[in-house]
Order: C-alpha cells, then structure tokens, then sequence
C-alpha cells in the first residue's frame, strides 16, 4: 500500500514532469534560400537563436514541399527570392515567403509572430528601419517560458487528488461491504465525528503526497517558490477538505468498492480533464467553462501557480479560496446527509 | 479445454450482471466523457484576458484596443480590475496580459498618416507596451506573437497601401492540413484513451476479488491450468470494452463529425485487438494486489496520468525528451492512436499499420504470459 501511494506516484511525477511538450518551439523550418548570399545567409542565421527555428536546407523541389508538410517532416518553409541581398542594398522591399502548417492555428500565429520580431529586428540592424511604432514586450513570472514549472505542481496537486479520493471513497463503502458499518453505528459515535475520523488520516497522507511532491519539484525539476508556503499549506488544507469530500460524497451512493473507484476515477478524470492543466479552461467552449466552475482543482491550480510562480497574497486568492470552501461544504453537508439518512 | 474456459468465462459474466450499477457506470461514463471531453479538449489559444491601461484615450487608442478584442484572440478583462497596480492584476489572474498604450499615440497615428514615410525613418520610438503573465508558457507565448501580429497590422493599416518601405517583409501563406490537431484529431484519440482505462480497470479487480473473497482456492483446485483461469476471466470483459468503444465511436463519428474513411472491419479487429491489450493490463496489475483497493488504485495510476501524457494524445511524442519516448513505447494507447488516427483521417489499411498491431500483440502475450506465470508462483 505504501508503494501505491508514495512510490508511484513520485516515479510517475518524475516522469511526467519532462513530458509536457506544447510549447511552440522547435519548429521545423525548410529554408529554400535562391539568393544565397551573405546577407541571405544572415537572415537565416537571425532566425536560429532560442530555440524557436529549427532551420535546415530543403532540397526537395518547392512545389512539392507541401507533401514535407503533410508528413510533418516541416512545420514550415520560408523562402527567399534570388534578388534579396540586391533589394536590401537598393534600400528597395523585398519580401521572404514563409509557408505555415497551419493544421494548429495556434502554431501558425505564434510562428508568424516570431519571424515577425526577428525581421524587424533584422531590418533595423541591416538598414537602420526602425517602425516608428513598436511594442516592447515585458513578460513577468517566468520569463524563460518554461513549461514544467506550470505543469509540474499540476501534476502533483493531480496526484494527490486521485489518491485521496480513491482512499476516502473507498473507506466507508468497504466498512459498508464487510457489513462493520452497523457495528460502527452502534457505537455512541456521533456521525460527524466518524466523518471526520474517518477523513484525517486521508488528510495527513494528503499532506505528506503534496510536501514530497513540491519538494521533487523544487529539488528536481529546479521549480522557482516566490510565495509564502503557510498559505500554500493553509489553502491546501482547504483543497484537501474538498477532495475528502467529494470521496465521501462518492462513498454515500455507492454500494460496492469497485462502484466507489469508478466513480473516483471518473471524478479524477474530470478534475484532470477540466482543471486547467493541460488546457487553458479559456480554450474550452463556453458550455465546458462552465462546468469546470464543480470542479475544485481548477481552484487549487491557480492557487498553486500562484503562489509558486507569482507570490499572490491571500487577498488576492480570496475567490478561488472561498469557492473551494463553499465546494467542500456543500459536499460535506449532502454528505452527512446521505449518511443519516441510510442508517436511519 | 474450451470448455472449461467457457465455464469461466460464464462464471465471470454472471459476477458482472450480479452488479447492474457498475455495468451502467462501464457502458455510460465512458460516453459522458466522450462528449464532455470531445468538447474540452482544444489547444486553440484564444480568449486570452486582456486588460488595458490607456493612458492616451484617443480615437487611434480605442481603434487599437477594439482591434485587439476584435481579433478573437484576446477577451476584455471583466473581473474587478483596478488599474493603478498592473502586477496585481496578473498575480490574481483576472488578466493574462496588460496593455499599456502611454500618451502620444494618437499623434504618432497622425504623424504616419500625414507622412508616411516617417514609419521607418531613424526618429524617436514610440512604444507600446504588453506586460505579459507567464507562468503558462503556452499563453504567454501566444499572447505575445498574437499582440505584435495585431500591432503590425493596425499600423500598416494607417499606412497607404502602395507605401516601399525598404527593407525585408513576410508574406505569409498557411497551409491547412487539417490532420493535425483539431477535434477531428482529437476525438480519435480521446477514444483509444477512455478504452484504455475503462478496460484496465475493469479486469483490475478480477483476480484479487477472487483471492479477498477467499474463492481463489477453490478456483484452483478445479481442474483448470492458470492459463485458462485468466483468459476466461478476461474473455466476458472483452465483449464489454468492445461493446464501449463501439458506442463512443458512434459518438465520434455521429456527434463530433469525425470522418471515417477507412475500413470499420479493420477498425474493430485492431480495436479487439487493443482492448484484450489493455485489459492485459488489468489482469496483471490483478495478481500483483494483494487487495482489491490497491488493484484498483494501481489500476487508476498507471493507465490514467501516462496514457493522456503518454500516448501522443495531447503532447506530441516527437518532441518529448528521448528518454521518455522510449518509455512511450510501453504504453499500449500510443500504438492504438496511431492506428484509430490513420484509419478513420486517413483510410490507411493493415500495410501501414501492421507494425502497431504486431506490437500490442506482442505487449499482450507479454502481460498476459506475465499474469500467468505469477499466478503460478503465487499459488504454488
């Protein structure tokens, strides 16, 4: 049981942590240049620094270099016309094709955005042409745009929602099965008392998941913490009373423990799914948006990202606490009630 | 031999019907989530919160602004903002990014279009300016190429069109290659995902139900080899699963729209195929347990975070770190989204694709071999 619950889960966060890859880098880029001069050369050279441009020579005919794009050989082509270092010395336009895969919308803007700063660029360092008007672009918290430092405390605040509910769930409904819930009853323990005994130690495990976890994250994957790490352990709590309460909630309508882990696995994977991990909640329709608005680690996610990355003060989480407490609450409530009434 | 293993397998069966509740979860929340999720699952970047501090207020300044709400993009930041503490602003979320036009920009506008040829000359620079919140890489880096698109474009707007500006320009064309990343490529994909882990959980527990309840022993001491044990356990699961991707398939194809132009036959071999792999998974991962609630919660953590990580599912596994594309070799989803992917986008047939289907193949003799061979160690 220890295995399942620390082991595996920090192997699969050591894992996981690498795999995040949407950025848009890379881009593979074919580089038909009919000019090749030096100036041409130096074109293509700007557009290689950080990662961005991937740039090769093509030397499959034009025509056909969409079948390049297609096989997802290229993400893009960019070609440049025989007379370019001719054009720039004549102080006369030219223009370079870039040809985009535009299969993702997004990669075809956000490449065309890069080629675009780089050319002015380009042009100001080759000619001295400055546009009169520009826009300085300033990018705080992480300004080396690393994913993992997003994705990782994701990864890790998933993880401990899957465990707690799957073990909170499972709690009472295998009491429930093996037929010792009467003899809890009979007990003068009142029912939120056994709600609550039941919850802390799932409480403490959570803890434990969420330190280790962070500290893989920071120690391993070098992720920065500007926050204030009581207010992250403060407002974790708060998370962890809400996932104990959805898997209590889960253990109130099911009879069976495999029941209950369908329904956590469900849970989990909407809380996956939904949260804003691995897809902006912003991308998704406006019928999703709302739906994700159930789901308490949409909430933690802007906590933990903000806290770790933006040292956002209490004040400024207030909303996204509050909608967790009042989540928690509401499950735990419902909770309580379903459980009276079926020992009743 | 056949027999016994339909015994087995009609004794498996009649522990699945004795439980009405979990055959309705297994047949409806694999469908719920194909169509929540058909839906969520969008790497479009688009309704980036925008906030702006106009310090210029001029007609120029709010065309600017309006062209960037305009541009579907970016989306008028609503919550509360109070605009004399920018930083406050991203830290609490309401704005993913921060305008800043300072004053002049109407008479730099005026200035252009009066002589156009002061845009590119040596002059004084007038900036404007994004504050950007990057803590999500992907939005951040979106914003700041969708931002210096829209720039560009309003201010070659208040240009005349036949102005020479010297020096290098992009013409850009975009080539649609609707495979990639679209609904059409996800639905796919979200199909082999769901099947993936409803079958692993489903067989997770067959095997350790039997040794919690204590019906182990009499199972073995039947006239049954080990072999026969598990593929008869297996077999009634098969029909289910199938019985699942089937239905989410009608979904993809019906609801979402997903073409489908390959063969269905060859479609529901690989799928059969698939599944028995997946619930291979289960099966092992039911002999390792020693109780049903570690079963099912290995079950859950080894085919939920890898397979949608994993798989090629959202992140491409081409650009992810070597190592991890080797790891990416043992996950049985990624095989089968190349194969759903291929036949329903792009026709392909069993030439193509015999590769991935030898490997899931080979992956559930493997699983399968391994289940066996534990159960013999366990109990002998």
């Amino acid at each position: 049981m220890l295995r399942i619950l620390f082991i595996m889960p920090l192997g699969m966060l050591l894992l996981l942590g690498y795999a995040v890859t949407t950025d848009v880098k890379r881009i593979n880029t074919a580089i038909y240049d009919f000019d090749n001069s030096s100036l041409s050369r130096e074109y293509v050279r700007s557009l290689s620094p950080g990662d961005y441009f991937i740039t090769s020579a093509e030397y499959s005919p034009l025509l056909r270099v969409d079948q390049a794009l297609k096989e997802n050989r290229r993400n893009a082509v960019l070609v440049i016309p025989e007379d370019f270092a001719e054009k720039i010395d004549d102080r006369t336009p030219v223009t370079v094709g870039l040809i985009l895969d535009g299969g993702n919308a997004n990669t075809a803007s956000i490449s065309l955005g890069y080629a675009s700063i780089i050319t002015r660029q380009f042009n100001q360092r080759m000619l001295g042409i400055r546009p009169i008007i520009s826009l300085h672009e300033r990018k705080l918290y992480n300004p080396e745009g690393e994913s993992v430092y997003f994705m990782v405390p994701g990864i890790v605040a998933v993880l401990l929602t899957m465990i707690t509910v799957m073990l909170t769930s499972m709690a009472i409904v295998r009491e429930r099965e093996n037929g010792t819930l009467e003899q809890l009853m009979v007990t003068p323990i009142t029912t939120p008392a056994l709600i609550l005994g039941k919850t802390i130690p799932f409480a403490v495990i959570g803890f434990v998941e969420l330190s280790l976890g962070l500290v893989v994250g920071i120690v391993w994957f070098g992720i920065p913490f500007v926050g204030s790490w009581p207010l992250l352990y403060l407002l974790a709590l708060v998370y962890l009373f809400t996932v104990l309460g959805a898997g209590m909630f889960i253990s109130t309508v099911t009879k069976t423990q495999q029941q209950a882990m369908f329904f956590s696995w469900f849970f989990s994977v909407f809380a996956i799914m939904t949260g804003g991990l691995f897809i902006p909640i912003a991308n998704m329709p406006q019928s999703v948006q709302y739906l994700t608005y159930i789901n308490p680690l949409r909430y933690f996610m802007v906590i933990v990202r903000g806290i770790m990355m933006k040292d956002a003060s209490l004040d400024i989480l207030a909303p996204e606490a509050f909608a967790m407490v009042i989540f928690g609450l509401v499950v735990f409530m419902f909770s309580w009630l379903r459980f009276s009434k079926r020992i009743s | 031999m056949m027999r016994k293993l339909k015994y087995i397998a009609f004794k498996e069966f009649r522990h699945i019907l004795r439980d009405p509740r979990s055959l309705m979860i297994t047949i409806m929340m694999p469908v719920m989530m194909t169509l929540l999720y058909g839906y969520a699952v969008n790497l479009d970047i688009k309704n980036i919160k925008l906030a702006v501090i106009d310090h210029d207020n001029s007609a120029s300044s709010r065309d600017l602004i309006n062209s960037f709400y305009n541009s579907g993009y970016f989306l008028q930041a609503t919550k509360r903002v109070s605009l004399s503490d920018p930083e406050r602003i991203l830290k609490s979320g309401a704005a993913n990014a921060i305008l800043i036009i300072r004053p002049g920009f109407d008479e730099e506008i005026d200035r252009i279009e009066a002589d156009p040829t002061a845009y590119y000359q040596n002059g004084e620079v007038y900036q404007l300016g994004v504050v950007i919140d990057g803590s999500d890489a992907n939005v951040a880096t979106a914003a700041s190429s969708y931002a210096e698109i829209i720039v560009m474009q309003y201010v070659k707007q208040q240009l005349p069109p036949d102005l020479d500006i010297p020096g290098v320009s992009i013409s850009q064309q975009v080539l649609y290659n609707p495979d990639l990343k679209s609904s059409h490529f996800f639905v796919p994909g979200l199909i082999a995902i769901i099947l993936m882990m409803i079958s692993a959980l489903l067989t997770s527990i067959t095997i350790t139900r039997e040794k919690e309840t204590g019906t182990m022993e009499q199972l073995l001491t039947s006239p049954v080899t080990p072999q026969q044990i598990i593929v008869g356990k297996v077999l009634p699961y098969v029909a289910l699963a199938l019985l699942d991707g089937i239905l989410i398939l009608a979904f993809g194809v019906f609801h979402f729209g997903v073409p489908f132009t390959g063969s269905v036959i060859l479609l529901f071999v690989f799928m059969t195929i698939y599944v028995i792999a997946a619930l291979s998974i289960g099966v092992l991962i039911s002999t390792l347990a020693r109780t049903q609630q570690v079963a099912m919660m290995a079950a859950i953590l080894v085919t939920v975070l890898p397979s949608v990580m994993l798989s090629g599912f959202i992140f491409e596994i081409k650009m992810m770190p070597g190592f991890l594309q080797y790891v990416s070799h043992i996950i049985p989803a990624r095989y089968f989204l190349v194969i759903i992917r291929a036949i329903m986008l792009k026709g392909a047939g069993i030439a193509s694709l015999w590769p991935q289907a030898a490997a899931l193949v080979l992956m559930t003799l493997v699983l399968l071999g391994l289940s066996a061979k534990r159960f013999k160690i366990k109990i002998g």
